[in-house]
């Protein structure tokens, strides 16, 4: 397998300067590899440092230490170390973030948020148009949105703009965090066809789902992550336990409440 | 007593004799320094030499310029000719040649073809003029940019680093407003390619003969204390857009009641009649003593107006957002696409950028978005284009010597030693085309400083600013001259300030506005000025019906977006916004950064964005600099900044953005 991304020994912590220098760990010690085709879900309960583990990757948290290493074409690049102008270049192209909830400009209809990671995906502006188009339409988002301020639209509806601005063209790694929570059945189906297909297209996915049956339909393999640090890795079945179709009741009862069993540090 | 009174009472002749007669007006120091001045004017045809202007026995503004450079070349063996409007029987002109013969002892004529000194003031005589001649000038406004600046040291300045857009929007306006220039008397001329002059006070009649004359022109003005001049056999040129003609005045149709002449300079008189403004050409005319065909020849009737070749009415103002908009916004997409599939190419293309003439020509033949975003600019090996390193700023004493003691660890940014304001140390940044970068802090946090001296209103303390743009980013344009960074914002940087009135000359208008930075890079087409002009507005979304109204009656919105379209005219590779939507109400000032952010994004400019507003940033930039106290606390992804930030007044700044 091709390896996308390599992490190591990654740690972040928050100094709180405006609650008495307060320092806080949001991770610990991490390490982690995704290869390309490989969907890795995180799982873990709230406040375990998931999202917080993304956006380091992402760069929109700086870590502290640690290695986090991607590999392009041309050969690995240490993050970490990159300047923040060659950071800016890799994002949107060989990185996308999809976050939990949408951060769009001011104002912005989901066309031309969409259209503009088109852009910076090198496409023209018309054929970025349309490309957008089609991830909306994907993802089915009402044509008669896509001209509206994202601002306005519902949670849902703004999920998917966020999923299809991240997904207008398949990067090289894609972090999804919580990318269905606000999304209807029908929705969510769509949303999870598409990352599943972006997977099977050789996409390296690292990706935090609080839905259980999303981890377990999607990922290829499965990292639990409490207090920071990684406690588990396998299979959804050997992380999770046995899904509910195929295992004991118990376990699918247990499910909503399976991480309160694995215990939070704080 | 009574011997006195037995007298006859002199006559004001005998006074004028008795009092200067035996001296003459001007004692030969008094001479020598007009001389002086007269052969420095000479040797820079159409530069205004300051002169000791005496006091005249004429009032000033009554020729008293004229009267001594007339006293300062004239000799006895010379003969003098003196016209007032062409007529040498003016009581002014009769009077002036009195003065003159009577003190110098020459002889006078009225022939012209006698005379070797001319005084004059409103004409050129009809008759050829040759080697022979010297053409001495009354002068009331020796300054041809008093009317479009008041301040005499800005004039100065103006002129010797040859920036006339001002006097160029001042045609473009008149063209605007009147389809054709109507200044008439008085009309600029660009003098051996180097100065512009005032023809002062000739009509645009007389303005061609002026063009490698054979005589010797002398200006005289002696209220503003300047002589100037036009040597024999230099180029003279009057200011006009390449594709409006000069014009000289014409009534078709008209000839003189009295010789009959419809090729001299005519003027009105009673009962609807015209006759020459030359007496002396018109009665030798009816004498038949004149060479009718050579005069013809030297008439200006190639300038006779032709409205065919007038400005065309372009209808911007009239019909908004016709044709001509329509096409311009599908240009505009064109461009955009060309502009952005080149941007994954970083550092690769390194173009000539926009600087001269030649490149406004290429763009003026392109559309709006292929100026700004095809240029690729320059960029340096590691890929800025500007590039400030450790950038200070200190109003007040002590310089470096000030700084101990400044800055956030101390928080103060005064200098306990000097009592200096140390209200920018030690900013260093770069920025890359295609890119926006923020400096964000609160009031007084030292990022509009450090603005200010990257455009050049401020001279900074410290430090070094480069440009890929200029010698591939090798010189520090702090060392240049004040001079040379006014000519790096024609077309290399642009500034957007707060206040628009700080970008506009809100007296002129919204296009006049934007052709005086086209005008002061180069253009010289009114169409093509108007052309641009439109698509710029335009694309600001400034309706086109109030493209020839002064900005002064404009909104505070419409005003910035004025400003903008401006700072973008030339496609300067680096565009500084320093709060930009800061003086707005928040739905208008949601527009204007709505605007920049599409024009950030279509164009490939690398940009400085200023603000205390953390909305602003984020919605513009990708990076940002955090600015506290004169310093820089903190720098990162903008996003990083807003989510993760390291620095306690950072932390602050973010928890205050919250809402």
């Amino acid at each position: 397998m091709t390896p996308v991304l390599t992490v190591r020994n990654l740690r972040k912590t928050f100094t709180l300067h405006t609650i008495d220098g307060r320092t806080v760990v949001s991770l610990d010690g991490v390490n982690l590899d995704v290869a390309a085709g490989e969907h890795v879900a995180i799982a873990g309960p709230n406040g375990a440092g998931k999202s917080s583990m993304l956006r380091c990757i992402h760069r929109t948290y700086l870590p502290d230490s640690g290695s986090i290493v991607l590999h392009r074409a041309d050969g690995p690049v240490e993050l970490t170390e990159l300047p923040d102008r060659a950071m800016a270049g890799l994002r949107g192209r060989d990185i996308c973030y999809v976050s939990q909830f949408l951060e769009a400009p001011p104002r912005a209809g989901a066309l031309e948020v969409v259209a503009e990671a088109a852009r910076r995906r090198g496409l023209a502006a018309d054929v970025a148009r349309e490309a957008a188009a089609a991830s909306l339409r994907r993802l089915g988002l009402e044509e008669a949105l896509w001209d509206v301020d994202c601002g306005v639209l519902s949670g849902g509806e703004r999920q998917r703009i966020n999923l299809a601005a991240g997904t207008v063209r398949p990067p090289r790694l894609l972090l999804l965090d919580e990318p269905v929570s606000a999304l209807d059945p029908e929705n969510r189906e769509r949303a999870l066809n598409l990352v599943q297909s972006l997977t099977t297209e050789g996409v390296a996915v690292l990706a935090v789902f609080h839905d259980l049956e999303a981890i377990r339909r999607l990922a290829t393999r499965v990292l639990r992550l409490d207090g920071g640090q990684i406690t588990a890795e396998g299979t959804a079945d050997e992380v999770l336990g046995a899904s509910p179709e195929g295992g004991s009741p118990e376990a699918a009862s247990l499910e909503g409440a399976s991480f309160e069993a694995v215990g939070v540090t704080s | 007593m009574t011997a006195q009174l037995a007298e006859p009472a002199p006559s004001v002749r005998d006074l004028v004799r008795a009092a200067d007669g035996a001296v003459g007006i001007l004692d030969e120091g008094a001479k020598r320094e007009i001389r002086r001045a007269i052969l420095a004017a000479v040797c820079v045809p159409g530069y205004q030499v300051p002169f000791g202007s005496r006091e005249m026995p004429v009032a000033r503004g009554w020729g008293s310029g004229g009267l001594q450079v007339t006293l300062g070349v004239i000799g006895p063996a010379d003969v003098l000719k003196i016209i007032d409007q062409g007529d040498d029987g003016g009581v002014n002109a009769t009077n002036l040649r009195r003065i003159v013969s009577g003190v110098v002892g020459c002889e006078t004529a009225t022939d012209t073809r006698q005379a070797t000194v001319i005084q004059t003031r409103h004409r050129i005589p009809e008759e050829d003029l040759g080697q022979q001649h010297v053409l001495v000038f009354q002068v009331p406004v020796a300054e041809p940019l008093r009317g479009v600046q008041k301040s005499v040291a800005e004039c100065v300045r103006m002129h010797a680093e040859a920036d006339y857009s001002a006097i160029w929007v001042s045609l473009y306006e008149d063209i605007v407003r009147n389809g054709f220039i109507t200044t008439s008397t008085g009309y600029p001329v660009l003098v051996g390619g180097r100065y512009v002059m005032a023809t002062s006070p000739v009509p645009r009649w007389d303005v061609p003969r002026l063009d490698q004359a054979a005589h010797l022109n002398l200006y005289g003005a002696g209220r503003e204390r300047r002589i100037y001049a036009i040597p024999p056999h230099t180029t003279v040129e009057p200011l006009t857009f390449d594709d409006v003609p000069f014009e000289v005045e014409h009534v078709p149709g008209a000839r003189c009641d009295y010789c009959g002449s419809d090729d001299s300079f005519l003027v009105d008189a009673p009962g609807g009649r015209y006759v020459c403004s030359d007496s002396d050409w018109c009665s030798r005319s009816v004498a038949g003593q004149v060479d009718a065909q050579a005069h013809r020849e030297r008439a200006p009737l190639a300038w006779l107006p032709d409205p065919a070749k007038r400005a065309t009415a372009d209808g911007y103002t009239t019909a908004p957002a016709t044709d001509a908009t329509a096409g311009l916004t599908a240009a505009t997409g064109v461009a955009v696409t060309a502009g952005v599939s080149e941007t994954d190419g970083a550092g690769a293309a390194i173009s000539a950028g926009v600087t001269a003439p030649a490149a406004a020509t290429a763009v003026a033949a392109g559309a709006v978005g292929a100026a700004g975003a095809a240029a690729r600019g320059p960029v340096s090996p590691e890929g800025w284009l500007l590039k400030v390193d450790r950038l200070g700023k200190v109003f007040g004493e002590g310089g470096a010597a000030a700084i101990a003691g400044t800055g956030p660890e101390h928080g103060t940014a005064v200098s306990p030693s000097t009592g200096a304001i140390v209200a920018a140390w030690d900013v260093s940044l770069d920025v890359a085309p295609g890119e926006a970068l923020g400096l964000i802090g609160e009031s007084g946090s030292g990022k509009s400083t450090v603005l200010n001296c990257l455009i050049g209103d401020e001279r900074a303390t410290a430090g070094s600013v480069r440009l890929a743009a200029i010698d591939g980013g090798e010189t520090d344009l702090l060392a240049l001259t004040s001079q040379q960074r006014r000519k790096l914002r024609i077309d290399t940087m642009s500034i957007v300030y707060q206040d628009p009135a700080a970008g506009l000359d809100m007296r002129v208008s919204a296009g006049g506005n934007i052709a005086e930075r086209l005008t002061a890079a180069g253009w010289r087409s009114y169409h093509a000025i108007r052309r641009r002009a439109a698509e710029l507005l335009d694309r600001v979304e400034v309706p086109l019906s109030r493209m020839d109204d002064p900005v002064a009656t404009f909104s505070g919105g419409m005003r910035q977006r004025v400003q903008i379209a401006k700072a973008l005219a030339t496609g300067a590779p680096l565009l500084l916004l320093d709060e930009p939507t800061t003086g707005l109400d928040a739905s208008v000032a949601a527009g204007v950064l709505d605007l920049l952010r599409g024009l950030l994004r279509e164009r490939n400019v690398a940009a400085v964005v200023v603000s205390h507003d953390f909305a602003v940033i984020e919605a513009l930039t990708d990076r940002s600099a955090v600015m506290q106290l004169g310093r820089v606390v903190e720098s990162g992804l903008t996003d990083q900044l807003f989510h993760d930030p390291h620095h306690p007044y950072t932390q602050r700044l973010v928890a205050a953005a919250r809402r």
